[in-house]
């Protein structure tokens, strides 16, 4: 009895009889004391925070052994095993700072990235639609930026001296052949995919992962939406047509579509062009996207786009307008997307499958011509994060294109195919290491074979970035880059090599809350570029190269004005290139020395209302005259380019948008180069005609609706 | 015997006061989050909160609180990229809650709190996404709990800052406000650390209803 009592006595009283006072310092690993960490003994209630200078201090009834954590946000978790037994402990702690890929050094020689997640992004997606002058397409956004040149009958991106071709589009990690729209000759094309599907978007203007190939100059690397989060219909009635959209979204799936029809005849009515047009572009498209969440965090995304077009115009004789030739196209496109990402234990697995097939029927005079190519990317990638400091990529892909391209000789008076089926097959790896917050080195190889030539390329990739400071930080990279001739000279000679190019860049930017400050210097080095020998284009070899060089300045200021916010981008362009018919290395017709864009945009509340203007610039492009001689190949340059763009958007209620713009407001003749007769006229001359713009300005008037239950909801992050 | 019994009984209310150590010490952290005025008392309370919260491995309501005092943390700062990284925190301790108690309205409810909050850093960009996320945490809550104050407080608040923003009816948000005004008067939970924080925001509201 009296034992019981004794003990039940001790057990009440025991925890009294012995504390622990526990002491130390916490710092980092330069000896900076840490204020404000967690010290606690693991399991139990006991702990204190650090003080002002790092130290801390606490008494503990814990006995026997135990673990001391110290936890910071930035900071590894430090541990330590004590003993308690009512004798001072003492602490020193160095906490080890933790890699954080969020705000820490991040690699930005030659990308530009557009997210909704991360801060540190020069655009956002809401600005690529909402810039003036873009009209909502995606390269006429990215147009505005450093490193594009203003090549205005085409409406595609030209980065660095490089043409149309050499830069890619990828969506969802898998290439997209024939990107944009067809238009016809000398006027601009649209990209045919809207920029409301994407959530991020990376625009690369060289330097880019050795993930992707088969781009000479530039990889724009778009990432679709996740699964959708509510019901809703989109209504769009446009000056130019009318779409509807629906998304139905399920627990763990979502799936939208929308099908759209243009047509700019009444438009063509109203406004006079300057393209003779026999029947006007139509066009009817319909796309699809699925999003299935499997499992814990497995997500599967399927895209479909299907479109047609069609239009039908005249083009004049240049010596004598009377004699005309008729020209119609229908153009087919469907692109099919399918890609699956699942984590599997420390390792992230990514794979996928596109289809692209595209097909221009073209008839000259009722004469049938045309081509046709298919296209499918399969592609699996790993990823695996080794630790904090070093993550891993291996992949292998196939892209494997079938081409078929149909011409009427008129000699023989029956049609003749040119065709070549080609097979890339590549497997690429890369490495990324943080030394530590300030310093972080990428190196990986692209190694490629193509089964026309039967010949291997192997492409090595190094970046590095180096931030001293808070804010600024300095960026190298270097790589090779191979894509395969253009179309129109593979069909000719299919033993043609790949082409090259070598870029070198340095980088310099500050990015703080609210403005970023960019400036970069670049190198490139082409060479095997397609040239003619002795300018017949039926013969043809790699024997072509060239260069551009350039410097390039960003700024973008979302902070000092209220409500305003605006970019500067200036870029400086030094190219040449010998290729195709050029008897010696000259600037190309598309390279024009100087390009600058300012972007204006100005919410203004009580009108509920965004303005936006766009001023563009670019200077003289060289033409070819062939008045001149030859050791005067393009020598004449067009006069400079001036563009002043401007839209507005109302929201009168939550769930509607109204949406006006107008590109050259001011009227300008922009002339983008010239077409030479191609026989001498009575004098002796060849006669020439300035390629215009199918009209001064382009006026688009669009009213966009939102049906859902949650009537806050609109479309202005599509707009 | 009686003497055994006497202290056996000593013993047990002993060890129960001790075992409801957790709602005494609770009580005092969250007393200090809801009194905190600097960054450093924040900290200190939301460490020890944490700390709980670790030892515990049954409990969601020092995740709420440490939630909560990160959030209140991020409301009061200004700088975009460092009130996301306290909001971040806030979210990493309400998933911690959640594991705990998957259906808890307030916890839910703070959840889109977060959001809200999210929101403020670039209202341009986010406004769709994040004041979608936030209606749905609001209505995910109402759903656990249709009676919980701060939910339709919540709630009220978001109607009403989309409404002023189009230049709509305010009617809606104002009349949910007072719903949720009425309920800060009769709500009562069952557990002693339910939150009860909310009514002045809710009367603020109402002022500006007026």
């Amino acid at each position: 009895m009296k034992t019981l009592i004794t003990l039940l006595l001790l057990a009440i009283a025991f925890p009294a009889l012995s504390q622990t006072r526990i002491t130390g310092k916490v710092t980092d690993a330069s000896g900076e004391p840490i204020p404000g960490a967690n010290v606690l003994i693991k399991d139990s209630y006991d702990g204190t925070s650090s003080g002002l200078d790092g130290s801390f201090s606490f008494v503990t009834e814990e006995q026997g052994l135990h673990t001391i954590l110290i936890t910071f946000v930035g900071y590894k978790q430090f541990e330590q095993a004590v003993e308690l037994a009512g004798k001072d402990v003492t602490i020193a702690a160095i906490l080890k700072e933790e890699i954080n890929q969020l705000d820490g050094v991040v690699i930005s020689a030659g990308s530009f990235t557009a997210g909704e997640e991360k801060r540190r992004t020069i655009l956002k997606p809401v600005d690529i639609a909402m810039t003036a002058g873009g009209t909502a397409d995606i390269a006429g956004a990215l147009n505005t930026l450093p490193g594009t040149q203003k090549v205005g009958e085409s409406g595609r991106l030209f980065v660095r001296g490089g043409d149309g071709s050499e830069a890619r589009t990828f969506i969802d990690g898998m290439v997209v052949l024939d990107a944009y729209g067809t238009a016809a000759p000398n006027t601009p094309s649209r990209g045919r995919f809207s920029p409301f599907m994407f959530k991020g978007t990376s625009f690369s203007t060289g330097g880019y992962s050795a993930e992707y190939g088969q781009a000479l100059s530039s990889a724009l690397v778009l990432n679709s939406k996740d699964k959708a989060e509510m019901n809703q219909t989109d209504i769009g009635l446009l000056s130019v047509g009318a779409d509807v959209a629906h998304t139905q979204v399920w627990d763990r799936a979502s799936l939208t579509g929308k099908v759209q029809y243009t047509n700019i005849q009444p438009y063509f009515g109203l406004i006079r062009q300057r393209v003779d047009w026999n029947v006007a572009p139509e066009s009817f498209e319909s796309n699809a996207a699925y999003r299935q969440q499997v499992g814990k965090s497995g997500m599967f995304k399927f895209f479909g786009n299907f479109n047609q077009s069609s239009f039908s115009l005249f083009s004049h004789d240049i010596i004598n307008p009377t004699i005309k030739q008729k020209y119609d196209l229908t153009n087919r496109y469907r692109y099919g997307n399918a890609s699956y990402q699942q984590p599997v234990g420390n390792w992230t697995l990514r794979g996928g499958a596109s289809y692209s097939f595209n097909q221009n029927e073209v008839r000259l005079d009722d004469k049938p011509m045309g081509e046709t190519e298919t296209g499918v990317h399969t592609k699996i990638v790993a990823e695996h994060s080794v630790s904090d400091q070093l993550e891993i990529r291996v992949g292998s892909e196939a892209i494997h294109r079938q081409y078929e391209a149909v011409r009427y000789n008129e000699t023989l008076d029956k049609s003749e195919a040119l065709r070549f089926t080609e097979l890339v097959s590549a497997t690429f790896a890369e490495g990324e290491y943080y030394f530590n917050n300030k310093l972080v080195a990428k190196a990986g190889g692209r190694f490629e074979y193509v089964n026309l030539t039967q010949s291997a390329t192997v492409s090595p990739r190094l970046s590095l970035a180096y931030k001293p400071g808070k804010q600024g930080q300095f960026s190298f990279a270097y790589g090779s880059f191979t894509q395969s001739a253009q179309n129109q000279y593979l069909r000719v000679n299919t033993r043609l090599s790949q082409e090259t190019a070598q870029h070198y860049i340095l980088n310099y930017q500050v990015i703080t809350n609210n403005k970023t400050f960019r400036v970069e210097a670049y190198h490139k080095e082409y060479r095997k570029l397609v040239k003619f020998d002795s300018g017949n284009p039926q013969v043809i070899s790699n024997s072509g190269n060239g260069f551009a060089r350039g410097v390039e300045l960003f700024w973008r200021d979302s902070e000092t004005i209220r409500n305003v916010d605006y970019w500067l981008s200036y870029s400086y362009l030094d190219t040449k290139r010998s290729y195709l018919d050029f008897p010696f290395a000259v600037t190309p017709a598309f390279a024009s020395t100087h390009n600058f864009s300012a972007v204006y945009k100005h919410f203004i509340s009580k009108m509920k209302s965004q303005v936006g203007f766009t001023y563009s610039y670019g200077s003289g492009r060289p033409y070819y005259n062939p008045n001149r001689p030859t050791d005067e190949f393009h020598e004449d340059r067009t006069p400079a380019y001036h563009d002043l763009s401007a839209n507005i958007a109302y929201l009168p209620k939550n769930n509607l948008i109204v949406y006006l713009s107008c590109t050259n407001l001011l009227g300008r003749d922009n002339i983008f180069g010239y077409q030479f007769s191609s026989t001498t006229n009575a004098a002796g001359v060849y006669e020439s005609r300035a390629i215009r713009q199918p009209a001064n300005r382009f006026l688009f008037l669009g009213v966009f609706i939102t049906l859902s239950k949650n009537k806050s909801i609109n479309q202005l992050p599509n707009l | 015997m009686k003497t055994v019994t006497f202290l056996l009984a000593f013993v047990i209310s002993v060890s129960g006061i001790a075992s409801d150590k957790y709602t005494e010490q609770m009580s005092k952290h969250i007393h200090a989050v809801y009194t905190a005025k600097t960054v450093e008392e924040y900290q200190a309370a939301i460490n020890a909160l944490e700390r709980i919260g670790a030892a515990e491995k049954t409990k969601w309501e020092p995740y709420y609180y440490s939630a909560f005092g990160n959030l209140m943390l991020a409301t009061k700062e200004s700088d975009g990229s460092k009130k996301d990284g306290l909001l971040n925190l806030a979210l990493a301790s309400i998933e911690k809650g959640k594991a705990v108690a998957p259906t808890e309205s307030e916890l839910i409810a703070l959840e889109g709190f977060v959001h809200m909050i999210r929101v403020t850093v670039d209202p341009v960009t986010r406004g769709q996404q994040y004041s979608g996320m936030a209606f749905q945490s609001f209505g995910k809550a109402l759903g656990s709990n249709p009676n919980n104050p701060r939910a339709q407080a919540l709630m009220a608040q978001m109607q009403f800052g989309t409404a002023q923003f189009f230049g709509s009816s305010t009617a809606e948000a104002c009349g949910l406000a007072k719903k949720a005004l009425e309920q800060f008067g009769s709500y009562k939970s069952e557990n002693p650390l339910a939150p009860v924080w909310g009514k002045e925001m809710v009367e603020e509201l109402l002022k500006q209803c007026k």
